[in-house]
Parts: C-alpha cells; structure tokens; sequence
C-alpha cells in the first residue's frame, strides 16, 4: 500500500493546525536601561490549568517619593490559544490587617497565546506594604 | 380500590417539587467574578473596574509623586465638579466617583467637601449652614476653598457585526487646581462583547 498520499495529508493538516495559533512575537531592547527590582514570592498553585494561563514569571515593586508601594507581576500564557483570566489585589498594613477599598475588586484580562503581559497595583495608602494577588479563570 | 390518598400523596408531591424548583436569590459578592455581565449596560463591576484604574493612576502620579498641593499640615480639599453622562443610559455617576472619593480618603492626602458644590449646590444643605455660622461666629470671612476639582465624562459606544454585539464604555477624568490647570488626566476603556447576557467575565 502507498502511504506517501496518507502522510502529506496528514503533514498538510498538522501545519494547517498549528498555522492556526496566532501566538505573540516580541521585540525588544537587549540591554533594558531600567533596572526592575524584583522580588521574592511564595506561591500556592491550586489550578494547574490557570498555570498555564497565567504564569507568574517575576513580581517587582517600587516605592514612590509619597511612600506608596507599587507592585508589578509579569504574566505568560505558556498556552498557545489566547485566554482570559481575572485578577485582583489585596493590600495588608505593618500589622497584617487588610487595607479595604471599594475600588478592590476582580479585573477581567485577555492574553494570547504565548503572550507576557504585566499587571500593577498601587497600595491604596502609605500603610499598606504587604500585597496578595489572586487569579482565577474566567468562563464565559 | 380507594384512590384518594394516593392522589392526596401525589398531589403533595407535585406542590413540593414546584416549590423546589422555584428560582432562589443568593448573596454574590460585587468584587468577585460571579458577578452578571451585560453587553448593553454598565453592570457594577464596570464601576469598580474604572475607579480601580483611576485611582491607581491618581495616587501614582499626583499622591506617590509628592505634586499634591495643600495648605503646610492639612489633606488637600477636593471638590467635585460635573462628571457628564453621555450614555443611553441612566446612570448615577456616584457610582464611580464615590468609590474614587473614598480611596482618596483611605489614603489619608485628600479630603472632600460636600459644603463647597457646583453652582452653590452642596452636597449636604445642613454641613454648610454649620459651616457658614462657624465661619461667622469665627469671624472667618472667606472659608477654605477647594485645592483640586474632579470633572469627567462617560462616553458609550455601540457596535454590530452579525449576531455580534459589542459596547465600549469610556471613562475619562480630569484633576484640577487652582489656577486652572489640569495636573491628572486619565481614560479608561471598558468594552464588551457578546450575543447575549451572560454570567462571569
């Protein structure tokens, strides 16, 4: 039997499959002039899926002449469908307490495939050092 | 054979089972993702979602920067100017801004008069009687005015391509000062697509 026919189909449908993914090209400079202070996280994974979705590559954070903390997370979709996911920050003061504010609340976000994306939040008072952040996966 | 307890029996049967499926309300909370999304309006989260973004950007630019102006010891006094609709919609645009009045006030930089309105119109008649006769008694000629105004507008936007549905909904404020000059400027776009209304983000 001649297989050859069977093969090219096949290898035609595997290209026009992953042809199909529209993942991110980026550019950037080699030598990045700013310096990002990054910092050290603890994580606790609860959906591995979510992972994929959004992985935390790094948190940095900066404090502005005001006192206020400000925090970024880098975010990658290791995934190669674009996805969406929400977010949300939780503020703590020295003692460990939470910082409430009406404007805390779950942020919906798209990233596509193969994407880096970085949210930020600014502490909500010159208090409040220590953050949390929460993903979860969006459904539509 | 005697049918009648047995249609009693059924008949409790079936009032039960309606009873059962009747629709019950249930708390959600108004800052997690389980909230209603709606295509054609500004649902609660949307709020939130723009007051999150503007006052981050307020106390990273003016507040964290060190450019807010005030009298030497005392928060800077913000007043609130018009904020237009310019949706289809009615809307309470204290939707947006007290969440941003309350943040401010959270950081303990800004506070807000409700004595001091647009057009002589308080916010709170009675806070401004008290004030006017502290004022008097005190021998105060001219109180405190205001060191910043807020203004802004919500814009709508409305698309259809097929069966598609798509609104975008912009938020755009503007901080100024005394002297007129706008010192914060922000915008943020919330759009949403869909065929119909949907649960979750």
């Amino acid at each position: 039997m001649n297989t050859k026919p069977f093969l090219l189909t096949a290898a035609i449908v595997l290209i026009a499959a992953s042809s199909g993914c529209d993942t991110v090209n980026t550019v950037q400079r080699a030598q990045p002039i700013g310096q990002r202070q990054m910092i050290a996280d603890k994580r606790i994974i609860t959906d591995a899926s979510l992972n994929r979705i959004a992985r935390i590559v790094g948190i940095n954070e900066t404090t502005g002449p005001g006192g206020f903390v400000k925090v970024q997370v880098e975010l990658l979709n290791v995934s190669s469908d674009p996805q969406s996911f929400s977010y949300k920050f939780e503020w703590f003061d020295l003692n460990g307490m939470q910082v409430n504010t009406p404007t805390s609340t779950f942020i919906p976000r798209q990233i596509e495939a193969r994407e880096s994306i970085f949210i930020s939040s600014i502490a909500p008072s010159a208090n409040a050092k220590d953050f949390r952040l929460k993903l979860i996966t969006s459904h539509p | 054979m005697k049918t009648q307890p047995i249609f009693t029996l059924l008949s409790f049967a079936v009032v039960l089972l309606v009873a059962g499926c009747a629709q019950q309300a249930t708390y959600v909370d108004p800052s997690g993702p389980r909230v209603v999304t709606t295509v054609g309006n500004i649902n609660i989260q949307d709020y939130a979602n723009a007051a999150e973004t503007m006052i981050n950007s307020l106390i990273e630019s003016v507040i964290n920067a060190g450019k807010l102006k005030a009298p030497a010891g005392q928060p800077s006094m913000l007043a609130i100017s018009r904020i237009v609709n310019n949706t289809t919609q009615q809307i309470d645009t204290d939707l947006l801004v007290k969440k941003i009045r309350v943040a401010l006030n959270k950081t303990g930089k800004v506070v807000t008069t409700t004595t001091f309105g647009l057009g002589g119109q308080a916010e709170d008649p009675l806070a401004q009687g008290i004030q006017q006769q502290t004022d008097f008694f005190a021998g105060k000629k001219i109180a405190r005015l205001p060191d910043y105004s807020l203004s802004g507008k919500i814009i709508e936007q409305r698309e259809r391509y097929g069966d598609i549905r798509q609104s975008s909904y912009v938020f755009q404020l503007s901080l100024t000062d005394k002297t007129g000059v706008a010192v914060w400027e922000e915008e943020k776009t919330i759009t949403k697509q869909g065929k119909r209304a949907a649960v979750g983000f």
